[in-house]
C-alpha cells in the first residue's frame, strides 16, 4: 500500500524532488486510476515527472508526442495494409482452392465474407502509443506530451480512452486495457484545453519550484556543485524571473546554468562569471541586456 | 463527508468555479483514500480534483479558507468591494454621461465612507473623481480638466465596466492606475488568450477550405506515395497546392487622448496578430499620421505604447482632425498600399469642426476591400457635438461599436472571415456564410453585450450591416 511519503521517496531516489501537492497528485492517480494533466510554463519537469515516475515505480514508459493534424492512426491503432495485401497475394492458392468449391458467385462472396475477420484481426492491428499501453502486460505509464499542440478534434478522440481506458474498433469491437496505464498528460498551455478532457483527469499545475526545492533539485542532479554557489545561483534566478522576461528562466535552465557553472570551476558569481553564461539562462536578445543588470545590481 | 463536500462544491460554484458532479464524486474518492490528515493534504486533494483551471486556484484556495474557517459568519472581502463597485458604477455612470450631470445630481457623500475597505486602485478612482466638480458642470470647463488627464496618459472611463462578464477584459481596466498607459502582464496574457481563441475558430474554418482550396494539378509523386500501401491503386489523390492570398490589412488607429482606452487595445491587438496569419499595415493619427508597421513588428509592444504616449511619433497635444488625416493619407501612402487590403480605421470622428474632407474616403473606398470603421462611442451620442461618424460611416461598409478586447476580437474575427471567404471557393463561401449565420444567431447577446443596463439602443444586425 502506497502513501504520498511513499511517492515523494522514491521519486527522489529516482532523481525527482517532488513537492507535496506533486506527491499527492501522483498518489491519488495511482490510487484512484485517473490520468493527470499536468499545466506549467516549460521547463519545469512536467515530462521530467513522467520519466522519473516511470523509472521508479519500473512501469514501461509508452510516450506519444502530441503536434498539430496528429489522428487516431497515429495515436491509437492503424491497420497493415501492406502486410493484408501481402497476405491475400500469399494466400492467393488456398483462397482459389477454399473457393473452387462453391458453385456460384453469390456463394463464393458468402464463403468469402464469411472468412473477412481473418484480415481484419489484432494480426494487423499496428499498435500506436496508446493502444500500446492498453495492451501491455505490465502496467505501463502512458504519457501524452504536449497535449495543447494537437488539434480539438484529436482531444475528443482522446475522451474514451482516458474516462474508460477502452479504444472502440469499429471492425473488431471494443478493446479494453488490461491494466490501466498510469497516464499523465503535459500542456504548455498555448491553447485552452477543453473542459471535457479536464474533467477526465486531475489537475495539477507545476509552477517555478520553491529556494528550498530548487537548490534540492541542483544538489541532487550536480552533487558537486557546492551548496552555497547552489544557493546564490538559484536565489539569482529566482530574481530574473521576476524581471518580466519574454522567456523567465525554468529549471531545466537551472540546471543547465549549473552544468556550465560546474564546469567552469565556478567558486562564486560575480558579474562577470554571468556575462560569460547569460546565453543558458536568457534566451531573448532583450532578455540578455536585463538579465546582465540586475547580475551587476546584484552581485557586485 | 459528502455532504461536506457537496456544500463546498456548491460554494465554489457560487464563486464562479465550475465544478460536474462528477468532479465532486471524484473529491469524495480522493478523500477517502488520501484520508483526512491536516488541513494542508485535504486542501490538496480537494484542489487536485475539483479546480480543472490554474486562473482558479487563487479563487479556490479563497473560497477553501473561508469555508473551512471557524469563522464562516464573516463575509468575503469581495462582497464589500462589489458594493464598492456597485458604488463606483452609479458615480461613474454620471460622471461620463456628462449631459445627465445636470439632471439629476446623485449624492456621492456616503459613499465614501466605505474607505477603511477600498483597495488603492479603488482610491485613486475616487480622487480622480473630485478632480471634477459635479456642481461646476459646464462643458468648457471638463474639457480643460480632460487636458489634465492627458498630461498623466489618463483616459476618461466608460461607465458600467463592473457589470461586465468577468471573462471579458475591459479596455480600460487599469488606465486610471499609474502604470499611465503600458500593459500589464496580464492584460497582455489576457489578450493572448482572446487572440488565440479567436485563431483556433479561424482556424477551423481556414482548415476546412484549404482543403478544398488544393484543387490544383495532380501531384504524381505525392499521390503515389500516398498510397504505396494500396498497392499504388491511386485511391487517395493529392493535389497541387494553389497560392493562396495572405490576407491584407491597413488599421488606421487614432490615438488621440479622447479614445485612447480603446486604440491601445486595438494597438496591442494588432501587435498580437502581427506575423500571425496576416499582412498588416498599421497607422497611427492624431492631427498628422505616421506608419507604424515597422515598431509594431520590432518594438516591445509597452516601449511603443510609452514612445507613442510621449509624443514622439505623433503630436498628442494637438486636436484631432480627421479630415487633414485622410488628406494626408492620400497624399502619403494610398499610392502604394496594395493588393485591395480591408481597412479598419478606429476613431471617434471627431473632427473639432474643420474640414471633413470625406471625398477622400470615397478614393480610399475604390482601393478597398472592404471598410470598417470602429468606435468607441455609444450609438446615441454620435449626433452630438463634431461627431462626423455619420458622413463617415456612409462610406463604410460597417460601422461598429467596440468597448472591450472581447468585442474587438469579435469584429476583427468576423472581418478575416469575411477576406477569406471572398477569396474562397464558391462551395466554402456558402459554408462560411451559414457558419457565420448560426453564430450570430447563437451568440445574439454580441449585439447588446457591453450595453447592459435598460439604456442600451435597440440595435438591429440586420439592419446595421446595410449602414
Amino acid at each position: 500500500m502506497i502513501t504520498e511519503q511513499g511517492v515523494k521517496d522514491f521519486l527522489q531516489t529516482g532523481g525527482y524532488i517532488a513537492d507535496d501537492t506533486i506527491a499527492t497528485a501522483v498518489f491519488l492517480a495511482l490510487r484512484m486510476e485517473k490520468p493527470i494533466l499536468i499545466e506549467g510554463p516549460p521547463g519545469v519537469g512536467k515530462t521530467g515527472l513522467a520519466k522519473a515516475l516511470s523509472n521508479a515505480l519500473d512501469f514501461p514508459l509508452v510516450r506519444l508526442q502530441c503536434y498539430e493534424g496528429i489522428d487516431e492512426g497515429k495515436a491509437l491503432y492503424d491497420w497493415e495494409y501492406g502486410k493484408q495485401l501481402l497476405y491475400t497475394q500469399l494466400l492467393r492458392t488456398q483462397l482459389d482452392n477454399y473457393l473452387s468449391v462453391s458453385t456460384d458467385l453469390r456463394e463464393a462472396v458468402e464463403r468469402l465474407s464469411s472468412e473477412e475477420s481473418l484480415f481484419f484481426s489484432r494480426n494487423f492491428l499496428v499498435q500506436r502509443p496508446i493502444l500500446r499501453s492498453f495492451l501491455s502486460e505490465k502496467r505501463s505509464l502512458l504519457l501524452i506530451d504536449e497535449i495543447d499542440r494537437s488539434d480539438d478534434e484529436f482531444e475528443a478522440l482522446l475522451l474514451e480512452s482516458l474516462s474508460d481506458f477502452q479504444i472502440s474498433i469499429p471492425e473488431l469491437g471494443v478493446i479494453e486495457a488490461k491494466r490501466k496505464p498510469l497516464t499523465i498528460l503535459t500542456s504548455n498551455g498555448t491553447r485552452m484545453i477543453s473542459d471535457a478532457l479536464r474533467r477526465r483527469c486531475l489537475y495539477l499545475y507545476i509552477g517555478y519550484p520553491e529556494l528550498e526545492r530548487e537548490v534540492a533539485i541542483v544538489r541532487v542532479k550536480f552533487p558537486d556543485l557546492c551548496e552555497d554557489l547552489a544557493r546564490q545561483m538559484v536565489g539569482f534566478l529566482r530574481k530574473t524571473r521576476e524581471l518580466n522576461l519574454r522567456k523567465p528562466p525554468s529549471v531545466s535552465e537551472t540546471l543547465d546554468w549549473a552544468q556550465v557553472l560546474s564546469i567552469l570551476q565556478a567558486a562564486k558569481l560575480t558579474p562577470e562569471v554571468v556575462a560569460n553564461t547569460v546565453g543558458v539562462i536568457a534566451k531573448h536578445q532583450t532578455d540578455l541586456q536585463k538579465v546582465m543588470d540586475l547580475a551587476v545590481q546584484e552581485l557586485a | 463527508m459528502e455532504r461536506i463536500v457537496a456544500r463546498f462544491v456548491a460554494a465554489l460554484r457560487q464563486s464562479g468555479i465550475r465544478v460536474s458532479p462528477g468532479e465532486s464524486l471524484d473529491a469524495v474518492q480522493a478523500l477517502a483514500f488520501g484520508g483526512l490528515r491536516g488541513r494542508r493534504l485535504t486542501r490538496r486533494l480537494l484542489r487536485l480534483t475539483l479546480v480543472k483551471n490554474v486562473n482558479d486556484i487563487p479563487l479556490f484556495n479563497e473560497v477553501f479558507n473561508s469555508f473551512f474557517s471557524r469563522y464562516q459568519f464573516v463575509e468575503p472581502e469581495t462582497d464589500l468591494s462589489g458594493v464598492m463597485d456597485a458604488a463606483i458604477i452609479d458615480m461613474e455612470g454620471e460622471f461620463n454621461y456628462l449631459n445627465e450631470i445636470k439632471d439629476d445630481d446623485h449624492e456621492p457623500g456616503p459613499l465614501l465612507k466605505l474607505d477603511s475597505d477600498i483597495n488603492p486602485e479603488d482610491l485613486q478612482d475616487l480622487k480622480s473623481l473630485s478632480e471634477i466638480d459635479p456642481d461646476d458642470s459646464d462643458g468648457n470647463e471638463i474639457v480643460v480638466q480632460m487636458k489634465g488627464y492627458r498630461g498623466k496618459a489618463k483616459a476618461p472611463r466608460p461607465a458600467r465596466r463592473y457589470m461586465q462578464n468577468p471573462l471579458t477584459i475591459d479596455l480600460n481596466k487599469t488606465t486610471g492606475g499609474d502604470q499611465g498607459i503600458t500593459f500589464t502582464p496580464e492584460e497582455q496574457i489576457a489578450m493572448q488568450e482572446v487572440v488565440s481563441r479567436m485563431m483556433m475558430r479561424l482556424r477551423k474554418d481556414m482548415k476546412r477550405m484549404k482543403n478544398n482550396q488544393n484543387r490544383g494539378k495532380l501531384h504524381v509523386v505525392k499521390t503515389i506515395q500516398k498510397n504505396y500501401r494500396h498497392d499504388m491503386i491511386p485511391f487517395q489523390v493529392a493535389l497541387r497546392r494553389k497560392r493562396r492570398e495572405k490576407p491584407r490589412l491597413v488599421v488606421l488607429c487614432d490615438v488621440s487622448f479622447s479614445v485612447s482606452h480603446a486604440s491601445r487595445f486595438m494597438l496591442l491587438l494588432l501587435h498580437t496578430l502581427h506575423n500571425q496569419m496576416l499582412d498588416v499595415r498599421s497607422f497611427i493619427f492624431n492631427r498628422e499620421i505616421a506608419e507604424i508597421t515597422e515598431m509594431l513588428a520590432n518594438m516591445p509592444v509597452n516601449d511603443l505604447m510609452k514612445t507613442i504616449d510621449k509624443g514622439d511619433i505623433v503630436d498628442l497635444d494637438a486636436n484631432s482632425s480627421f479630415g487633414q488625416v485622410f488628406l494626408d493619407f492620400k497624399k502619403r501612402y494610398l499610392e502604394n498600399v496594395r493588393g485591395r487590403p480591408a481597412f479598419i480605421i478606429l476613431g471617434d470622428a471627431r473632427n473639432n469642426y474643420s474640414d471633413a474632407n470625406d471625398w477622400v474616403l470615397e478614393e480610399i473606398r475604390e482601393k478597398a476591400r472592404y471598410m470598417l470603421w470602429l468606435t468607441p462611442e455609444e450609438r446615441d451620442t454620435w449626433s452630438r457635438g463634431d461627431c462626423l461618424i455619420e458622413l463617415y460611416g456612409s462610406y463604410c461598409d460597417k460601422v461598429e461599436v467596440v468597448k472591450t478586447v472581447e468585442d474587438l476580437s469579435m469584429v476583427v474575427e468576423d472581418l478575416l472571415r469575411d477576406i477569406y471567404a471572398d477569396s474562397a471557393d464558391p462551395i466554402d463561401r456558402k459554408r462560411l456564410q451559414e457558419a457565420k449565420a448560426a453564430e450570430t444567431y447563437d451568440s445574439k447577446d454580441y449585439y447588446t453585450r457591453g450595453t447592459s443596463g435598460g439604456s442600451a439602443p435597440a440595435f438591429d444586425p440586420a439592419g446595421r450591416s446595410s449602414w
